[in-house]
């Protein structure tokens, strides 16, 4: 009673068991029925080592119900790039093909590896990036804006396609729908200052000797300070900021702007409305050599904003020669 | 092993807790032992790709709980010796392709029942086959390692492959300092390391690449400050860890984080008896196991991680772990001659 074995289509076939791979295979395996037929076909068309259009049909069955079974996957791209060979038909209009049908199963599957790695093996085949392709990711990242595999997938897409000059206005439209998405924040950084950087050569991306370009950083400071005005207690842009100034050495030229936000540091903190903005005061002073005033801060931090982390800040307390404090 | 989920599931935060939440070591070990029962459920089939890397988190779990002998040691060795092909690589099950993936685990699992001497006897190939097929699939422009024959590349390959060969003895094999330049084209502005050059950072990825840096003996490349302070940022206020700023708590971090502070020397920096009370809520203590968090289906992923992570963290009664292998500690001091 199975979808192949009752098939025409598939009579010249003889499916080829499960071998469960201990010495006494179980007897009775009540896997379901359906999956079960379809890998007894895929083992007899691999075995065969047939690319067929009924392949295609065969391994876009299985993937529906396992989408993570990743030999299917490598089954299928590779018979997709044999049929066209053998047809002769457009590579580039199978594969926008396949990528619409793709398209669907992505915004089901969300944490899928293979899917993206598929979509990366056609990509590579086209010399141009699809019309449709950033409309479709953006419909990813409205599902989950800080999904790993689309990201990662965006960033080699970008390098492949060179699509540098467009990135930019995207990162900002993203990180003014939500100004904490860290994900947005690294392909801002990505984008300004990954572009140089060949990924195989081996240097690291703040190695590469190109010149530093003063104004960028000037803007990209200005920037992110405007941000961090929207949200000060978020991470992303505060990382973002030390980034840039390491790029320049010191900190100290963004102290102000951090002290518009630490409150009464002197004190007890009133009005404190940013631990990073504290964080980033006490390396101001350190740079300073104002060891009592960074001291202070981190005090602050281990005992009333931050105390999860009082050892943390305790080993901040003490690079700077100062005891540690209970939180 | 399967990968099936359930049927336990992690107490509700803010049910009814004991005040002193203890491990349930036994129920734990009983639910590990009955995985591999489960063989009429679809998602035992359904998670067959991810079979062998089932059976070493299982057993992990088992050794650090105290009960090495609790899967039969033959059975082991033969499932995993199945899934060996000619080229020397693993494939998470008999007749699926091999890969990366499935031959560290396939590595890590016969160095834990000390068997790599069986794998001379009577593998598909001895271990300087396996050897090979690790070393094959490094990229010997730029280090980086793919995780089969299709190309993809991830630094959990890299780590993968020195993981492997170092403890089968074989780093010689590959270009290590090449390995090593790649991992840091991965260091970002924020401290951490992501999958590829420019990609986030992530905690998965940062014990990765700093296991592959501690392998390599160059944890001196790592700027353990700022590092340090990203990861323990991760900390939240119900004690839990996450994996990326802005992200949920779940237990697979506690054990990714604090490896990673534990390799650079800055485990102190989060809060352990919050931490472990978090992974304690996230056990089913009826019908053992644990989930990523509270009030969700338990698995043996995060079974093993949540027990490796409280070992991390001085547990009372588990075995030390080893903070880059994630194995027991003794085994891998062993396998590598230290």
């Amino acid at each position: 009673m199975g979808r192949y074995s009752e098939a025409e289509e598939w009579a010249d076939i003889t499916p080829i068991a499960q071998n469960d791979g201990g010495p006494n295979p179980l007897a009775a395996i009540a896997y379901t029925e359906e999956y079960s037929e379809a890998m007894g076909y895929f083992r007899a068309v691999t075995a065969r080592n047939e690319n067929s259009e009924r392949v295609l049909d065969l391994t876009e069955h299985i993937i529906s119900m396992n989408p993570a079974h990743y030999t299917i996957w490598l089954y299928r791209a590779n018979t997709i790039f044999e049929l066209q060979q053998t047809n002769g038909s457009d590579l580039q209009d199978d594969i926008l093909e396949e990528l619409q049908w793709l398209d669907n199963l992505s915004l089901k599957h969300l944490k899928n590896y293979q899917i993206w790695h598929h979509r990366q093996t056609l990509m590579t085949r086209l010399d141009r990036i699809p019309p449709t392709e950033l409309a479709f990711l953006a419909q990813m990242f409205a599902k989950d804006a800080k999904n790993y595999h689309v990201w990662s997938y965006r960033q080699w897409l970008v390098r492949r396609f060179a699509l540098w000059d467009t990135e930019l206005p995207y990162t900002e439209s993203l990180l003014a729908a939500d100004v904490r998405n860290n994900s947005a924040w690294n392909h801002r950084w990505f984008v300004l200052f990954g572009q140089h950087v060949d990924p195989r050569s081996g240097k690291g991306l703040d190695e590469l000797g190109h010149i530093v370009d003063e104004d960028l950083l000037d803007r990209e400071v200005g920037y992110t300070e405007d941000k961090i005005r929207l949200a000060p207690q978020n991470q992303s842009p505060w990382n973002y900021l030390r980034g840039l100034l390491r790029k320049r050495g010191s900190l100290v030229e963004c102290k102000a702007f951090a002290e518009e936000f630490v409150g009464d540091v002197e004190g007890e903190g009133e009005g404190c409305r940013s631990s990073h903005a504290l964080d980033f005061y006490a390396d101001c002073m350190a740079e300073e050599k104002e060891a009592e005033k960074a001291g202070k801060a981190l005090e602050l931090l281990a005992k009333r904003f931050d105390p999860i982390r009082r050892n943390y800040w305790n080993y901040r307390r003490g690079l700077l020669g100062l005891g540690a404090v209970q939180a | 092993m399967s990968l099936v989920s359930g049927p336990g599931r992690a107490q509700v935060a803010g049910g009814n807790l004991p005040n002193e939440l203890q491990l349930a070591v036994e129920k734990h070990v009983k639910y590990i032992q009955s995985l591999d029962t489960r063989k009429d459920e679809l998602e035992y089939w359904l998670t067959e790709h991810l079979r062998l890397n089932g059976v070493y988190w299982g057993l992990t779990a088992l050794h650090l709980l105290g009960h090495p002998d609790a899967l039969p040691r033959h059975e082991t060795v033969e499932f995993v010796l199945s899934c060996q092909h000619d080229n020397g690589g693993f494939g998470p099950a008999p007749g699926h392709d091999p890969h990366m993936l499935y031959t560290v685990s396939a590595v890590q699992i016969l160095v834990t029942v000390d068997a790599l001497d069986e794998l001379e006897k009577r593998g598909k190939t001895g271990r300087e086959g396996v050897g090979r097929y690790i070393a094959q699939l490094q990229d010997r422009d730029d280090g980086s390692f793919a995780g089969d024959e299709w190309g993809e590349t991830d630094t959990r390959f890299l780590f993968g492959a020195l993981n492997a060969l170092s403890l089968m003895r074989l780093l010689s094999y590959i270009d290590v300092t090449k390995a090593v330049a790649y991992v840091q084209a991965c260091a970002n502005f924020d401290g951490g390391y992501g999958v590829s050059p420019g990609a986030e950072s992530h905690a998965g990825q940062i014990f990765v690449c700093v296991g592959a840096l501690a392998i390599a003996d160059r944890l001196d490349l790592v700027d353990k400050d700022r590092l340090g302070s990203w990861l323990s940022e991760r900390q939240l206020n119900n004690g839990g860890l996450n994996g990326r700023p802005e992200k949920l708590e779940d237990v697979c971090y506690s054990w990714w984080v604090m490896s990673s502070l534990a390799m650079i020397g800055k485990l102190g920096w989060i809060d352990k008896d919050k931490l472990s009370k978090f992974i304690l809520q996230c056990q089913d203590p009826e019908l053992g196991g644990m989930a990523d968090r509270p009030g969700d289906a338990v698995d043996v992923f995060h079974t093993v991680f949540g027990i490796a992570g409280l070992s991390l963290i001085g547990y009372p009664g588990l075995k030390p772990v080893d903070p880059i292998y994630c194995m027991p500690l003794e085994v891998v001091n062993r396998a590598v001659g230290r």
